[in-house]
């Protein structure tokens, strides 16, 4: 298990690489790239993304998250990393990869990873277009 | 003594100014640091810290509450508003989450 919030993102060639060593029992691996789009939820241009993240307890969250579903799903192993600061458009944000035995609970364990970590992990997202800035929350 | 760093992230560490301060706060819990230190200090905006934190002039048995949506953390975990603040605790303020991209 791997999980890492900072300003910079692990090459994903080099992740890809690592989880699929993990064990020989790897039959798939499922990869989710979270990139900033250039349109913003306002409509307007995205000028950048700025993220701030309670760093200690966010790798703990998304550590119980993994922990949860390698439980649920008997996926093999995961990593998780997500950038905090400046995020330029089209630049990515969150790498989430998933090693199983089979593709299909390694889908449903990605999906699973990506929904929650966006509800439980204490990270925030500011977006500033051309029409303003503001922060996206899940209310 | 009793000395505790407060975090603020997101729209509240905006709001503030700071990214973490130190408070004295003698013998408080939770609540007290909430209520009275923090918008002490923060005189400027301590409306809409109130405003901002809290249910509106909701006082019920169980006190003030904070937003739904917020948590208040000590040492990494959620705490109730009646904790009795510790030297060295470390108290984090949470807004709504939205991580995450795609």
């Amino acid at each position: 298990m791997k999980v890492k919030v900072s300003e910079k993102l692990d090459d994903i060639k080099t992740l890809l690489s690592e989880i699929k060593g993990v064990s020989e029992e790897v039959g798939a691996v499922i990869i989710f790239v979270g990139s900033a789009r250039g349109i913003g939820n306002d409509g307007g241009r995205v000028l950048r993304l700025e993220y701030d993240a309670y760093e200690e307890v966010a790798v703990k969250t998304l550590e119980k998250i993994i922990g949860d579903l390698r439980d649920k799903y008997g996926i093999i192993d995961a990593v998780v990393e997500h950038r905090i600061g400046q995020v330029n458009v089209g630049e990515d944000i969150v790498y989430v990869l998933v090693a199983s035995k089979h593709r299909e609970e390694g889908f449903k364990a990605a999906i699973e990873i990506v929904e929650r970590l966006k509800r439980e992990a204490p990270i925030w997202k500011k977006e500033i277009t051309d029409r303003g800035a503001r922060w996206i929350e899940n209310i | 003594m009793v000395r505790v760093r407060v975090k603020y992230f997101g729209r509240i560490r905006e709001l503030m100014g700071v990214r973490e301060e130190e408070y004295e706060v003698g013998d408080s819990t939770l609540e007290d640091l909430l209520m009275k230190h923090i918008p002490s200090r923060h005189g400027n905006i301590a409306g809409k810290w109130m405003r901002t934190m809290f249910q509106a002039e909701d006082r019920g048995r169980e006190g003030i509450v904070v937003r739904s949506n917020y948590q208040i953390y000590v040492n990494g975990i959620s705490c109730s508003m009646a904790y009795r603040l510790k030297d060295g605790d470390e108290v984090a303020i949470l807004p709504p989450v939205g991580g995450g991209g795609g």
